[in-house]
């Protein structure tokens, strides 16, 4: 799962992307509009938090960018205005969700989960396929209530597929939404992720669609 | 509204149409009375002229007939034309005296002066009858003629003309024999009575003031039907200015004269400043928020996770200024709220992009948020960013407290607006209802938010001259019952329900 976030202050923006990290998110980060603007056009991130009082061109107007150019990632703007009126021209340019600063961690957390898996079609916090569960509200996976030991990497890995389970996920698209974008990126550690989930999931769970990628799919 | 068409009292110190009314009713009556006098005069003067005339005509007649006969007696050629001299009492009498009748009958008893030897009325106009003209003592030299009153026969007054006509020589054939008899004077007197000089004038007066006073009544219509017309674009200043009372126009409308145009252009002005001031207040509110937030964000996050005391006592006090920022921000957004006058706000736009944004912030939950069909002329009389401030609250408590259904309702009841917010939840049972209003109180502190949001529309509605009700829902949860004011134009008509 990739976070982009878009915000001019700092210190916030720093918290914001510890915490994030934290919870296994992979993260950028962008301070001013046009930056945020050309990075939201251009990646595809499964989520975006967005302030709207931001240098050069302001949130509102990004948003619409965005939506205009018909990117559709779910969009939660941050911000301290409060008005109603914000609020509604906020959804209305096409956010999901609007918090309003100051605000607790944890509440951006669950509505950023929220978000993804709304936007995934999925209506609870657990996602589950077979015998593997994935509680998203504190990043564990477990087979038949077995909890599995792994990686950040080896997590978002299984964390997408699992948003997008019965779904054929190219490599391509996985290393979009696993990595932020200053990582070094390589096609090849991919196939060591999904080597390394294999070898701790039951067989089968994960299939390779020759020439597509990969299909996270309940055996059965 | 029925103050906008009646006329406004005549009377009262400042008004304008009395002071032009007594303006012109003063000089309509100065230069009608002064119009009445000259004229009178004039006419007055002229009726003597030709009374007098007249007379001088009659005498002239009179001097031309008069002969002296064999026997020296004085007699009339001819009578006299004018057929008045022959009617008893007509009013126009002659007179002729012998001023020097020597050796007359009548004469020959006095002795001494001229006036004793005076024998009036030796010869009379018929019209005089048996009355002689008593002329006071007069002896107007040759060929002058004097003008005097007397009193006439029958208790009339008359003017008279008299002139003294002396026979020296023989006059014709008949005298001749009679060359050195004495000197004859006659006072030749002609009267008529002074009705004659009234009466015309008393009817041409009669005449003048009916004339004058028909010309001083039209004038003075014409003088207030003026100060109608040349008032009444004040009248619809006045309609106008009611109009952006009312929330019908958000300026002054409409072409007025040139005296009034700037008055209206500079109070056209004053409203848009009006509405900048208001905008620049909300919006450095806005400012101050977004500069205090940010950090108190930070510092929160950075003692979040952090169990040490001093962590502690960042996140409590960031706490309580989050909740301090919150309500003075509040307060002074509703302090902001000077109603702008002429503001008007539709509601149902209000409404569906507040329930737009309603289903996208609780989608969490499986909410049903409905609407009641409005009457599309339902229109608050305020600021949309009040309006949306009060709705946004109610329907955002509302939607937390449900447990699956929102209402939301909106009609208008003698001419104010009735919205009503009804949710499934749990209510608030009627003794506490009016904590929740107050400030910062909480019925369930498991629900987030402030506790500000309910006390905030109540502050907002009372400052809108409107109401905030809190009821039992049929729904089962609480009933939220704003009640503000409708924008003109609308008043009178029923909404559904």
């Amino acid at each position: 799962m990739r976070i982009l976030i878009v915000e001019d202050e700092p210190l916030l923006q720093t918290q914001l992307a510890d915490s994030l990290r934290a919870a296994g998110y992979a993260v950028d980060t962008a301070s001013n509009g046009v930056d945020a603007l050309h990075l939201g056009d251009s990646d595809s991130y499964d989520a975006v938090v967005l302030d709207l009082g931001l240098p050069q061109i302001d949130g509102i107007t990004v948003l619409r960018k965005w939506r205009t150019a018909g990117r559709a990632m779910p969009v939660l703007i941050l911000t301290a205005r409060d008005g109603w009126h914000e609020k509604v021209s906020g959804i209305d340019a096409g956010a999901d969700d609007y918090l309003t600063k100051p605000f607790h961690m944890e509440e951006l957390l669950a509505r950023l989960r929220a978000l993804i898996r709304r936007a995934g079609g999925h209506a609870s916090a657990e996602l589950v396929c077979g015998p593997l569960t994935v509680d998203t509200r504190n990043s564990r996976a477990t087979v038949n209530g077995q909890a599995l030991t792994l990686t950040s990497h080896e997590y978002r890995v299984l964390a997408y597929l699992m948003h997008h389970r019965e779904q054929v996920i190219s490599r391509t698209d996985l290393v979009e939404h696993i990595y932020a974008q200053d990582f070094d990126r390589d096609s090849n550690t991919v196939e060591v992720f999904i080597a390394r989930l294999r070898k701790k999931l039951p067989p089968g769970l994960i299939e390779t669609v020759r020439g597509l990628g990969y299909r996270l799919t309940a055996p059965g | 509204m029925t103050s906008l068409v009646q006329l406004p009292p005549l009377a009262g110190r400042g008004s304008l149409r009395i002071r032009l009314l007594a303006g012109t009713l003063f000089w309509i009556a100065t230069s009608i009375a002064v119009a009445a006098w000259g004229l009178s005069s004039l006419f007055r003067q002229h009726v003597a002229t030709q009374f007098h005339a007249e007379l001088k005509t009659h005498l002239d007649q009179l001097t031309a007939h008069l002969t002296v006969d064999a026997q020296g007696q004085p007699k009339l050629a001819l009578a006299l034309s004018d057929p008045r001299f022959s009617l008893p009492y007509s009013g126009l009498y002659w007179q002729i005296d012998d001023l020097a009748a020597a050796g007359s009958t009548e004469a020959a008893a006095a002795a001494g002066t001229a006036v004793a030897r005076v024998a009036t009325g030796r010869l009379r106009s018929r019209s005089l009858w048996d009355a002689v003209l008593a002329v006071p003592p007069d002896a107007p030299a040759d060929g002058e003629i004097h003008s005097h009153r007397v009193a006439g026969p029958a208790a009339t007054m008359l003017g008279m003309a008299e002139r003294v006509v002396r026979f020296n020589e023989p006059l014709d054939e008949q005298l001749d024999h009679r060359p050195d008899g004495p000197p004859r004077s006659f006072r030749l007197i002609v009267a008529a009575d002074e009705r004659l000089l009234v009466e015309p004038v008393a009817s041409f007066n009669g005449a003048l003031w009916l004339a004058l006073g028909v010309l001083g009544v039209g004038l003075l219509i014409a003088a207030l039907v003026q100060v109608l017309i040349g008032l009444a674009p004040l009248r619809k200043l006045r309609t106008a200015l009611g109009r952006v009372r009312n929330g019908a126009a958000q300026r002054l409308e409409g072409e007025f004269p040139a005296e009034i145009m700037p008055l209206v252009d500079e109070f056209n002005t004053v409203l848009a400043q009006n509405a900048e001031v208001v905008e620049r207040a909300r919006t450095q509110a806005g400012n101050l928020a977004h500069a205090l937030k940010t950090p108190l964000s930070v510092l929160a996050n950075a003692a979040a996770g952090n169990d040490e005391a001093l962590a502690r006592l960042v996140v409590g006090q960031v706490d309580t200024a989050k909740r301090q920022v919150d309500y003075h921000l509040a307060r002074a957004q509703v302090a902001a709220a000077v109603r702008v006058p002429g503001a008007r706000t539709p509601l149902q736009p209000v409404l569906e992009g507040l329930l737009r944004t309603m289903r996208r912030l609780h989608a969490a939950r499986p909410l049903e948020l409905v609407l009641h069909p409005l009457a599309e002329s339902l229109t608050f009389r305020g600021e949309q960013h009040d309006l949306q401030e009060m709705l946004g609250n109610l329907l955002d408590n509302a939607c937390k407290w449900a447990s699956s259904r929102v209402a939301v309702a909106a009609h208008l009841d003698r001419g104010r607006l009735m919205i009503c917010v009804d949710d499934d939840g749990q209510g608030i049972a009627a003794g506490d209802r009016d904590a929740v209003l107050r400030r910062g109180v909480r019925a369930d502190q498991q629900v987030p938010g402030t506790g500000l949001g309910l006390s905030i529309v109540d502050d907002l509605a009372q400052l809108y001259g409107g109401e905030l009700t809190l009821a039992a829902s049929p729904l089962g949860g609480l009933r939220v019952l704003l009640q503000l004011p409708a924008a003109g134009g609308a008043a009178g008509e029923q909404g559904p329900g």
